[in-house]
């Protein structure tokens, strides 16, 4: 039974950030275009808007690879 | 750092203001600002023939940028002239653009009857056999132009022919360059105007002949044509010349013009910075600690001492904000350029430069880490290095770039990667500090190492920043500072990395802190603090996206040897590294920013600096307010 549930365990862990990362940047995306048309300065800020929720899926990644080793797969 | 400036303050009698304005402009170095007014002190405002100057002179711009735009030679000289001569100016520039106009006229006309010429030339080389028929007299020649999009156009146009004279005609078509198609069609004179009715009806028209060519066959046309063409040529190429011999007298004339033109413009919206009375005048602004002895100087000698410059004390102006010059060693300095990505920081607080010209590279070289991406990226930097002007932004990338891509071999030369494990395979390379493919937890380690050391550094600035008039918001950062370091204290004696003896003096520390911080900063503080530990954890991501692009890079390798062709393998490989290295240079320089502007800068940065703008001559770029 382990040996199904730790991978999905880690699978779990780096998916549902990162769906959610996605939605966030689904819905930041948008946004911040309709910015850029206005204001094109905002390109760097943008950049980073964007990148902010990617923290999720990242963490959600060094979760899955620690769930992995400490269950020694 | 934020160079020190000082405000700066001219007094002298009225009737020198103008000379001392342009003496200032000269200097280059003084920012000014809006006059301080009390007393007898007024603004100065512009007389009507100095307003009627200023408009005269905006007109004036116009011409030249109407002009600019009509020649094309671009002057990169942006000295102003000597003897600046504007009435003259206004004349010659509006001769010359009439000039220019009556030679773009002309141009336009010529290769109109050149493309015209060319076609009718066209259409009598696809006719070249046919046209001796058509020049009998026992018959009626028509030359046609067919669209050629219309495929069924000319079964049409037989069709009705045959409707409405016989079989008595011959309809001959040849497809030309342009996508029609040329047509002869010769018919009894008897039957030619119901064929023109036709002709007329179907939309089909007769290739427009040119003038003088009446009674005269296609045939015959065809070598005054060419002639015509070849004198057109001539015409067109003398007129080009022409136009580039004035252009290059012009441009210069255009760009020295309109320096001297918004110089004195500069030089009129300087004169809104004065404050008078009827007989002497005050002029502020800010300057460079280091320029204010060479002002003095200058304006000492200049106007014998009937003119003074004096520094305004700092306590009397200590709540306004002064402008903003960053200044950094030579190797720091294209890290400006991310510095200047967000707002300056505020004038008397900490240039964040240095700092993330030590930081960024490394974290882009620990998340490429790769001794064969480096090198890469090292010539792309250079290649982008040697095609930058000097300070120019294409220059300050690459140089960044190259910062990060000698990083980038450092740690892989530490990590043991060249192209992935390539570098092993093949000479053998073996890491000197750690294995990014397998030890991924000591990797992890280290990542939230330098992310602790990071966050510390920036609250430490953070409180030096806010010791400078906000001491309890200091006490608050500093409370900060030393939890974060007993949590790093209790976390090390935990997993017995320190003896265990430190956990319980650090728990209890941390206890005794946690009402101070409260106390400094307010019922936020634990949630504050609590982010700043999450920003800590936040630097995982250079493991996560080191350990990608290691990941990615071995897959690469192994592709090249288990697909059945070896050379489809290695394409595939090759394919496979452009991909990685691209995300390599993406990744680090994203993260990168954002670790500095989100975590890092979060700590300190206190923005709010204005840009140092001074009254100088005019420069293209445009900043020289």
């Amino acid at each position: 039974m382990e040996a199904f549930l730790i991978p999905l365990s880690a699978a779990l862990a780096v998916s549902i950030p990162a769906l959610a990362t996605g939605w966030a940047q689904s819905r930041i995306g948008p946004a911040i275009s309709a910015s850029l048309a206005e204001k094109p300065e905002l390109s760097t800020t943008a950049i980073l808007l964007v990148a902010i929720p990617e923290t999720m899926a990242i963490l959600g990644f060094v979760v899955a690879v620690l769930i992995m080793l400490r269950a020694g797969g | 750092m934020i160079l020190p400036m000082i405000r700066a303050r001219l007094l002298g009698p009225r009737e020198d203001l103008d000379d001392v304005l342009a003496e200032v402009q000269d200097i280059g170095l003084l920012q000014l600002t809006e006059p301080r007014l009390s007393g007898v002190l007024r603004p100065i405002d512009l007389q009507p023939s100095e307003a009627r100057e200023a408009r005269r002179l905006r007109g004036l711009l116009r011409d030249v940028d109407a002009l600019a735009s009509k020649v094309d030679v671009v002057s990169t000289s942006a000295k102003a002239s000597r003897s600046p001569s504007f009435a003259s100016w206004l004349r010659q520039f509006r001769r010359a653009r009439r000039d220019l106009d009556r030679i773009e006229t002309k141009r336009r006309l010529l290769e109109e009857e050149r493309t015209e010429t060319a076609r009718l030339l066209e259409f009598i080389r696809a006719f070249r056999g046919l046209l001796p028929a058509s020049s009998g007299t026992r018959t009626h020649g028509y030359h046609l132009v067919l669209r050629g999009q219309d495929a069924g156009i000319v079964d049409r146009l037989r069709e009705g022919l045959a409707k409405a004279i016989g079989d008595e005609f011959v309809l001959e078509t040849a497809p030309l360059s342009t996508g029609e198609l040329a047509a002869v069609l010769l018919v009894p004179p008897a039957d030619a105007p119901r064929v023109e009715r036709l002709l007329a009806q179907a939309g089909v028209h007769e290739l427009p002949m040119p003038e003088g060519s009446e009674g005269r066959t296609l045939g015959q046309l065809g070598p005054t044509l060419a002639t015509r063409r070849d004198a057109l040529d001539a015409e067109l190429k003398a007129l080009d010349t022409d136009r580039r011999a004035r252009s290059l007298d012009l441009a210069p004339q255009l760009s020295g013009a309109r320096a001297a033109v918004e110089d004195r413009l500069l030089g009129l919206a300087a004169r809104e910075n004065v404050a008078a009375t009827p007989r002497s005048f005050v002029v502020e602004g800010w300057i460079p600690e280091a320029g204010f002895g060479r002002l003095s100087e200058v304006i000492g000698r200049r106007f014998d001492g009937r003119v003074v410059v004096e520094s305004v004390a700092r306590e009397d102006w200590e709540g306004e904000s002064a402008p903003v010059v960053l200044q950094n060693p030579r190797l720091f300095r294209p890290f400006e350029t991310i510095t200047r990505m967000v707002p300056l920081p505020a004038y008397g607080t900490i240039d964040p430069t240095p700092f993330v010209a030590v930081f960024f590279p490394m974290f882009f070289g620990l998340i490429l880490g790769d001794v064969g991406y480096g090198l890469v990226l090292a010539i792309i930097a250079l290649w982008l290095r040697h095609g930058g002007a000097p300070g120019s932004t294409r220059r300050a990338v690459a140089e960044v770039l190259g910062a990060g891509a000698a990083f980038s071999v450092a740690f892989g030369i530490a990590f043991g990667e060249f192209f992935g494990d390539l570098g092993a395979r093949w000479f053998g390379m073996r890491p000197v500090l750690l294995d990014r493919e397998h030890s991924l937890l000591a990797f992890l380690g280290l990542a939230i190492a330098i992310g602790a050391v990071h966050i510390v550094l920036g609250l430490a600035l953070g409180v030096y920043n806010a010791s400078r008039g906000h001491p309890r918001q200091a006490v608050g950062k500093g409370t900060s500072l030393v939890m974060v370091l007993l949590i790093v204290v209790v976390l090390l004696a935990a997993i017995e990395v320190l003896p265990h003896g430190f956990l319980t003096p650090a728990v209890i520390g941390l206890l005794v802190l946690f009402p101070v911080l409260v106390l400094a900063e307010g019922i936020i503080a634990p949630i504050e603090f609590l982010s700043t530990l999450s920003n800590i954890l936040s630097y995982a991501r250079i493991m996560a996206l080191g350990t990608a692009s290691v990941m990615m890079a071995v897959v690469a390798n192994e592709l090249a040897g288990s697909v059945g062709s070896v050379l489809v393998g290695v394409l595939f490989a090759l394919l496979f590294h452009l991909v990685n290295f691209a995300l390599g240079i993406f990744a680090p320089t994203i993260h990168g920013l954002r670790l500095h502007y989100v975590e890092f800068f979060g700590k300190f940065h206190s923005p709010g600096g204005q840009a140092y703008r001074p009254f100088s001559h005019w420069r293209p770029s445009g900043n020289a307010g």
